[in-house]
């Protein structure tokens, strides 16, 4: 018999090829659907240009400001609001009652490689193509909202990084959530009220520095702002420096408690998917 | 001794089923006390696989072939009794183990929808960290033995469903694995697609020495690539041996099919009447009779055309499973017998 | 003319009522269907109370700031989002079903179906979904209304009821044309399922007065999305705004788009019919 094969690299960089091919491929499927992700994406600007009106027009009653933000200011944090919203889609928490239905989960169980790095690299290649087409739509608000951005360069360099974090941060804990699907079918009300949560205390809904005090402390515990508001803030908002680097350690710190979050969780899904089959 | 590939001892699952009761009084039992009752889907099963040998596992739908399956490749956890595979224990789902077994159920698409097949290759190759030279040669060889041609160039999507099992298979095999599942593996092909993919797993078993184990509906999967048959019904297994040995000892009958120049003429005095469809008519007699039966066919009437064969393995299997349900039947009667016995007595 | 069995075949003059009475049918029919999932109904309710809990924290937060939003007071936005909630909840009831289901038959080619059947096809498509659980948004939205109004301390004259009936179903009309028009696309681009999520992206902007949104946008949600009709108007009515003007040319624009719904309808029908071999 012949000897079992060793994998032809190591750990590193084969992470580091898998990660990469599984962009690529996921750049190549997502540009193919490139009318669809548009389609999406120009609905969604909806929602914040909503926000953005209503806000605006409080602020210019009430003589060019609210809350020590300006209608120009609003502009720029809802425009860049697109951005990070987009960043921040990762696989819902309600595509697992699909995956364990058609077995995908058990063809993702057969590989010797654990399943959420084909989520991560997936989703991640996806950002790219998302990434250029929503250039042009920035380009359009930017033009009808006239916003006030002047980022400096630590600003757009935390930026790039914080989406990213961003985009993890997510990923990692919604995916925690989602393997509740194992253990109940009724998960829909457990989703909703985490993602009401999510848009009254991410910054989603407003500068989280319009929410009363209660609810800027109960942001700053809770994960969401690292999400949202944050990267938003780091962009738009002139943070100090101290800020902007506790922002990222914020960030690392939800990110290493999601992934041992999703080990540990994991490996009681799998076991009892083993035991009833799903 | 060389260890068996895979070693299977006193295997058994059982699930647990919720039960209810048709009807309204029921149906407002179950809100208030859950019952359940305890399915055994594999009941004690034990065999061994030799390394290279390509098994058929029969049995009908809903016998625990599936199951088993499942617990050989990791899938789902054993409620007791072992199991091994190329020495590993397969709810560890080590990924060394994962690395040398593959699992292929019918239906199942693991390529990507929108994108060449080759595009997908090149994912697995990165996802079990093959070495490049090697995923290419396996690859380009693969590709040749299922004459694939440009189709690993189109999008998954723009395949047919025989095309596209092809290029399924490939993508499971392409990381060489020493273990085959395969559940189903012809299921919904056509015949010359069927014949493409049973060859291909023959050579894939005569070139890597692979073990595999494979379950079917269609017995000609199982007549052409297996020597050895694992027979299940109810999570128990009825019958583990050679393919010839099964036809012989429950093949009981032959079929003997009738053409006549002229006419059709009544044939039940000379055996069971299977089937009459236009001017042919199948009979089934007695294995020992068919010699007798034939000279009498050939001597009385103006045949034209007279062919003589094993029933399908279908009724073999049928036979099999009608002869394990009559000892089950005569089993629990047996045991009902000897109850009332002991109640009478006491 | 005789049918099949040989029955007599109703012809529509002789019956202007029936497509109310085919409503009835099948929104029995389809209530009944509904009615057996009363896991449905809970989770409906649930996801109800959680929109509102989040509208009513947005204006509770948009109120810490303000005290009025042009010239729309507190109660009065309440009032805009329970005619929002209410409208909300007629389309989802009502509209939506049957356009999604629209759609998807244009897809699998089940379309036939309908139009081999003896009703006006329109009426038919239009009216065979009813999505029962959704009316809990109706109530809901009228609750909310009721709580606006009663804050206002001003009373409703039997007027300012009328012209919010009668805003209502214009609007609503309004919103049924748009979604015709758009899902008759379907005819001849075949996929078309994200306008969903764009017509309820854009639909949340008549949370709001509609004369809040810069020019450009509020011309935009009148004439090509009509959310202005559907909500602000009705809205209008209710808190004593509306005046004659808007409520002719909500009356003549319902008018337009009826028409124009029904000889698009037809003509992306013939291009099916056609089209089909």
């Amino acid at each position: 018999m012949t000897a079992p094969p060793r994998p032809a690299v190591g750990p590193v960089r084969g992470y580091l090829d898998y990660y990469l091919t599984s962009m690529r491929i996921a750049i190549a499927t997502q540009f193919q659907y490139r009318v669809a992700n548009y389609f999406y994406m120009i609905g969604m600007v909806a929602e914040p240009v909503i926000y953005l009106v209503v806000w605006s027009t409080i602020a210019r009653q009430q003589g060019g400001e609210v809350g020590g933000i300006t209608p120009g200011q609003f502009a720029a944090y809802y425009i860049v609001w697109t951005l990070v919203r987009n960043m921040n889609i990762i696989f819902t928490p309600y595509g697992w009652e699909e995956r364990i239905r058609t077995g995908e989960l058990s063809g993702m169980l057969l590989r010797p490689m654990h399943p959420i790095h084909a989520d991560l690299g997936f989703f991640a290649g996806w950002k790219f193509v998302v990434i250029v087409l929503w250039l042009p739509i920035a380009a359009v608000l930017s033009l009808l909202f006239q916003p006030d951005l002047q980022p400096r360069l630590i600003d757009v360099v935390v930026f790039a990084f914080a989406i990213w974090g961003a985009y993890l941060i997510r990923s990692v804990n919604y995916w925690i959530l989602g393997m509740v699907t194992f253990w109940t079918t009724r998960v829909g009300p457990i989703f909703q009220l985490v993602f009401t949560a999510e848009l009254l205390l991410s910054g989603r809904l407003v500068p989280l520095s319009l929410m009363p005090d209660w609810a800027q402390r109960l942001a700053d515990v809770l994960p969401f702002k690292w999400t949202f508001g944050f990267p938003i803030e780091a962009l738009v908002g002139h943070l100090p420096e101290s800020e902007l680097i506790g922002g990222l350690a914020m960030q690392a710190l939800w990110i290493a408690i999601g992934a041992i979050g999703v080990r540990v969780v994991w490996r009681f899904a799998v076991r009892h998917y083993g035991a009833v089959g799903g | 001794m060389p260890q068996p590939a895979i070693h299977v001892r006193d295997l058994r699952k059982t699930f647990r089923v919720p039960v209810r009761e048709a009807g309204l009084r029921a149906a407002f039992k179950s809100l208030v006390r859950r019952e359940s009752r305890e399915v055994k889907a594999v009941d004690d099963v034990s065999f061994d696989l030799e390394p290279g040998e390509v098994v058929g596992f029969l049995g009908p739908n809903g016998a625990g072939k599936t199951t088993t399956l499942k617990m050989l490749s990791g899938l789902l956890y054993p409620t007791s009794g072992e199991a091994t595979v190329l020495g590993h224990v397969p709810s560890r789902r080590e990924p060394g183990f994962l690395r040398q077994i593959t699992m292929v159920m019918g239906n199942r698409n693991q390529l990507q929808w929108d994108l060449p097949a080759l595009d997908s290759f090149d994912l697995i190759r990165a996802i079990y960290r093959l070495p490049a030279d090697q995923f290419r040669q396996t690859r380009d060889e693969f590709i040749e033995l299922l004459e694939l041609g440009d189709l690993v160039n189109k999008p998954v999507r723009n395949l047919s469903l025989g095309e596209r099992m092809k290029v399924e298979t490939v993508g499971a095999l392409l990381h060489r694995p020493q273990v085959l599942f395969l559940d189903e593996p012809t299921i919904g092909l056509d015949v010359t697609m069927q014949k493409r993919i049973r060859s291909f797993v023959a050579e894939y078993n005569r070139r890597l020495g692979a073990t595999v184990l494979l379950t079917s509906h269609y017995m000609a999967d199982v007549q052409a690539l297996c020597r050895r048959v694992v027979v299940i019904h109810h999570g128990r297994i009825l019958f583990d041996g050679a393919l010839s040995v099964l036809a012989a000892r429950f093949n009981a009958t032959k079929t003997i099919g009738v053409v006549l120049r002229d006419g059709t003429v009544d044939l039940s005095a000379y055996g069971e009447v299977m089937a009459t469809d236009d001017d042919r008519v199948t009979l089934r007699v007695a294995r020992a009779d068919a010699p007798e039966v034939t000279t009498r066919l050939l001597r009385d009437l103006p045949v034209a055309d007279l062919t003589i064969e094993d029933p399908p393995i279908e009724d073999v299997i049928e036979h099999v499973f009608a002869g394990a349900a009559e000892d089950q039947r005569a089993e629990a009667e047996a045991e009902a017998e000897a109850t009332a016995a002991t109640a009478r007595s006491s | 003319m005789t049918g099949r069995t040989g029955t007599p075949m109703a012809s529509p003059a002789r019956e202007p009522l029936r497509p109310i009475r085919l409503f009835g049918v099948f929104f029995r029919i389809g209530a009944l269907n509904e009615l057996q999932y009363r896991a449905n109904f809970a989770i409906q309710v649930f996801q109800s109370v959680i929109a509102l809990a989040t509208g009513l924290a947005v204006i509770g937060l948009v109120f810490s700031q303000t005290t009025h939003l042009n010239d729309w007071t507190r109660p009065e936005l309440l009032a805009v989002m329970g005619v929002h909630i209410l409208m909300g909840g007629l389309i989802q009831t009502f509209i939506q079903p049957n356009m999604v289901r629209l759609m998807a038959d244009v897809r699998e080619g089940t379309l036939d179906f309908v139009l081999t059947k003896p009703e006006d096809s329109q009426v038919l498509i239009s009216i065979r979904e009813v999505k029962i659980w959704q009316a809990i948004d109706v109530v809901i939205g009228f609750v909310v209304l009721g709580v606006g109004i009663a804050q206002l301390q001003t009373s409703i004259g039997p007027v300012q009821a009328l012209g919010f009936a009668l805003a209502l179903l214009l609007g609503a009309s309004m919103i049924y044309c748009f979604w015709l028009i758009l899902t008759t696309g379907a005819f001849w681009i075949v996929r078309m399922d994200e306008i969903h999520e764009l017509f309820d992206g854009i639909y949340q902007s008549g949370r709001w007065p509609v004369t809040i949104y810069p020019g450009w946008l509020r011309v935009s949600l009148t004439y090509l999305v009509p959310i202005a009709f559907a909500v602000t108007v009705p809205a209008e009515a209710i808190t004593s705004r509306l005046t004659v003007e808007t409520i002719a040319i909500a009356a003549i624009f319902a008018v337009i788009l009826l028409l124009v719904t029904r000889w698009w309808w037809r003509f992306g029908l013939r291009h099916y019919s056609g089209a089909s071999a």
